[in-house]
């Protein structure tokens, strides 16, 4: 396989929280254009998966690959494991995109200005042009029209939105999901899995962490499914939800249904 | 009572107006330029960075001002090597020391005013900014700093209030701000009450001006706090469908 059709992957990566062993070596490679659902039950360490790809977690031991580039790391004298050049880090979440559960929008800005702050303080490109693009991705994901409203005058809809306007401002090579829908009513999750299906079919590289199963099973290429710590499922949605290998995830289904 | 005794005076509560707006104005500027980096560096420092701002601050507002003052004042004039120094012209001036002294103190309320204000910003907005790759320092000027000094608004108000009212010690080491100008009324024609309900008129003033402004200032910069349609207006709307 041609590494430049690596949007991300990791390699045996391991990490605890204490005693905890979250995640007990996973491997995963998302190419790009590929839409991968990760699905497991609560504690099972699909999260911290995810953030580990952005380094919001630093993990114990293994390799995160963006586009090709390796994540550089070193031991501090207590034999942790820490990012060698932040620099670096900060650069390559610059070019991943992070949807949260709680959509985290800052509070203090407008939705415009939310939109539009990574692009011009991070990424320093042009105030005009990112506005531009800004407006571009709100009328997109339908919420043009709250411009300059501050998120708290917001549904929990439109703030998932317009914080997935802020991720696809970046043109993120990748875009990582955390469980995006779970803080939303159910009446307001539709809209936001539409912007998400819309994103799926323009051929973006999304890493979804999901409960919805309709999602997973007809938007994604791809859904692995993550039980203690370990990938026990990894295949497309037919697969991995017709013909299960695991008796683990038959059951997983079954509750969910 | 007699209040033309005021109103032929009235230029010595001018000149002490002015004073205390000087003394008010400047020390709160420079106390909050110097509290906040010493309160991000509370924040984010390590322990040697922090410890010594942590003493600063437990100094200054576990004293009282008054004595704070006269250590400034009275104080380091004992010391020959501060009279024999180049600074002495500077401390022997009761106007510099009433400065250096207010400007000291509410450095350290404001200092804690805003590490808190800092150590309260939302953990996801945080989390958002670090995922988003801004550096420790554009997150502190973009998203904590700011968020920060709106949170902090209403408690600097008060600080803001109680420099101006803690002013009126200034006049105790010589300098005549509004309480020195009624106490050199009250000398003058031993009218104390009015001299000191003129005074009190004037912090008055003074204070509800400031309130005014604070609350302008507050209606810009917390509106993304105020959800829509809880506006008081909204509250006071059914008025409208009894009458018409």
């Amino acid at each position: 396989m041609n590494p430049g059709q690596h949007a991300i992957s990791v390699e045996q990566l391991h990490k605890s929280f204490g005693e905890n062993e979250v995640l007990k070596g996973i491997d995963l490679t998302a190419n790009r254009g590929e839409v991968i659902s990760v699905l497991g039950s609560s504690g099972s360490g699909k999260s911290t998966l995810l953030r580990c790809m952005n380094l919001l977690e630093i993990p114990d031991s293994g390799i995160v690959r963006v586009t090709g580039e390796e994540v550089l790391m070193k031991k501090n004298r207590r034999g942790e494991n820490l990012p060698a050049d932040i620099k670096q880090v900060e650069r390559i979440r610059s070019r991943i995109a992070m949807v949260f559960q709680q959509f985290n929008l800052w509070a203090h800005m407008t939705i415009l200005e939310n939109v539009m702050e990574a692009p011009v303080y991070v990424l320093k490109q042009k105030r005009a042009e990112v506005r531009d693009r800004a407006i571009f991705y709100l009328n997109k994901v339908g919420i043009a029209d709250k411009l300059d409203a501050y998120p708290i005058h917001l549904s929990g809809g439109q703030q998932q939105r317009a914080a997935i306007a802020r991720a696809l401002c970046i043109e993120p090579e990748v875009m990582l999901f955390d469980e995006p829908t779970s803080a939303l009513d159910p009446e307001l999750v539709g809209e936001v899995l539409q912007v998400m299906r819309d994103l799926a079919a323009e051929g973006r590289t999304m890493i979804v962490v999901t409960h919805e199963m309709g999602f997973a099973r007809e938007v994604s290429s791809r859904t692995i499914f993550i039980e203690q710590g370990l990938i026990i499922e990894n295949g497309t949605p037919q697969q991995v939800f017709d013909s299960p290998k695991t008796e683990r995830f038959e059951m997983f289904i079954a509750a969910m249904m | 009572m007699d209040f033309s005794i005021i109103t032929s005076n009235i230029d010595v509560y001018l000149e002490g107006m002015k004073n205390t707006l000087i003394l008010v104005s400047i020390s709160l500027v420079i106390g909050l330029l110097l509290a906040v980096p010493l309160a991000v560096l509370r924040v984010v420092g390590n322990s040697f960075v922090q410890i010594p701002i942590r003493i600063f601050v437990y100094f200054f507002r576990g004293t009282p001002l008054l004595v704070q003052m006269f250590l400034v004042y009275y104080g380091l004039g004992q010391f020959d090597f501060i009279r024999e120094s180049f600074v002495w012209p500077l401390f022997k001036e009761a106007y510099f020391c009433a400065l250096l002294t207010f400007s000291l103190n509410t450095c350290a309320y404001t200092v804690e005013i805003l590490r808190g204000s800092m150590v309260a910003t939302p953990h996801g907005e945080v989390e958002a900014a670090t995922a988003a790759g801004m550096s420790k320092f554009l997150m502190l000027r973009r998203i904590i700093l700011p968020s920060a000094f709106r949170r902090a608004l209403p408690a600097y108000s008060n600080e803001i209030i109680f420099m101006l009212h803690g002013s009126a010690l200034a006049s105790v080491i010589t300098i005549v701000d509004i309480t020195g100008a009624a106490r050199i009324i009250n000398s003058r024609y031993y009218s104390p009450y009015e001299a000191f309900i003129t005074a009190a008129l004037f912090y008055m003033a003074i204070t509800f001006t400031l309130v005014f402004l604070i609350r302008q200032l507050e209606k810009k910069w917390h509106a993304h706090l105020q959800p829509e349609n809880q506006s008081v207006v909204k509250i006071e709307a059914p008025h409208e469908n009894i009458t018409g």
